[in-house]
């Protein structure tokens, strides 16, 4: 770009010139998606399958999502280490998906504490709750439980895959977390194993096709040089 | 030819480097001379004068052990920007 006098119609050709080739440079390759997409259709599908087919493969199979982490930081910092430019809106994806991973350890929490604490508050003021199986009519101390706690993770899968989409205008991405959503809905009335199938299913519609696609696309576009 | 535009914004390559950093949070000096098409030497100087107009700031770092330039606009350079733009589009709608 060589120096010279501009003209007025230079100089707004120039500033839409760069505004598009900014606008252009969005390029998601989709590893994230492909990643969390894989890892928590395994987990809800193994986990639907251990309740179907009553059998245990050992361990607990979400214990996948910690592993997962690994491969994660890995892309983070190779992507980091690629990138020349920093978008805004790049920057609010970010912000969203950081927030959601804040929502999950939330969740993760409240499942994991209130059954325990629950209890607590009720036989402090003298109140504890008891099950009654009605075939032989015994009465047991009751186990709390968080109710249908997968629906409530289905809600937060929904979230951050339909903000992206909209900000992306992506979609395939909304219309993954549209899928979500009515998983969730289907979820308030089905039980553990259902529930688990339809978490899979979830993670199957709203990120590992959306990120498959996006690869694909990001593949094609390494191939053409404008990357 | 203009009267009152912003002379530091009047440039065609210091005003394609601030439309380029008005729509991203930072850029590296690569990214800026891929878009650009400019030489490293010439656009090192007008990113120089940008930044002596305070319109943007010029980080320099290291990543692997390589030297990273890292511009970012100023809300000086923001507002520079805008009233660069608004008196684009005064003399546009004169003419027309």
């Amino acid at each position: 770009m060589e120096e010279k006098q501009l003209t007025e119609k230079e100089s707004l050709a120039i500033i839409t010139e760069m505004v598009n080739k900014v606008k252009n440079h969005y390029h998601e390759n989709g590893a994230y998606l492909i990643l969390w997409g894989t890892v928590i259709a395994t987990c809800g599908f193994v986990s639907a399958a251990q309740s179907y087919w009553h059998f245990s493969i050992g361990f607990d199979i979400w214990i996948l999502t910690f592993i997962a982490v690994i491969p994660q930081v890995w892309l983070i910092i190779r992507e980091a280490r690629r990138k020349k430019v920093k978008t805004h809106m790049e920057s609010a994806i970010d912000i969203i998906w950081i927030v959601y991973i804040i929502t999950i350890i939330g969740i993760l929490l409240y499942g994991n504490i209130t059954y325990l604490t629950s209890p607590r508050i009720l036989a402090e003021n003298g109140i504890e709750l008891l099950s009654r199986d009605t075939g032989t009519g015994e009465i047991k101390p009751f186990k709390l439980f968080a109710p249908s706690f997968s629906s409530i993770f289905l809600l937060a899968y929904a979230f951050p895959t339909l903000a992206t989409g909209l900000i992306t205008k992506y979609r395939p991405l909304i219309t993954g977390a549209m899928i979500t959503y009515a998983f969730f809905v289907i979820s308030l009335f089905t039980g553990y194993a259902n529930d688990m199938l339809l978490s899979g299913m979830a993670a199957v519609c709203s990120w590992l096709v959306p990120g498959l696609m996006l690869r694909k696309k990001y593949l094609a576009q390494l191939k053409q040089g404008n990357v | 030819m203009f009267k009152d535009l912003d002379p530091i914004l009047h440039s065609q390559l210091r005003l394609a480097v601030i439309s380029l950093l008005i729509n991203v949070e930072e850029a590296e000096f690569t990214f800026l001379r891929e878009k650009t098409n400019a030489t490293a030497g010439n656009l090192s100087v007008q990113v120089q004068k940008l930044k002596e107009a305070e319109y943007i700031t010029v980080e320099k770092r290291f990543r692997n052990n390589y030297p990273q330039t890292i511009c970012r606009i100023t809300p000086k350079g923001i507002k520079a920007f805008e009233d660069y733009v608004k008196a684009l589009q005064d003399y546009v709608g004169k003419k027309v």
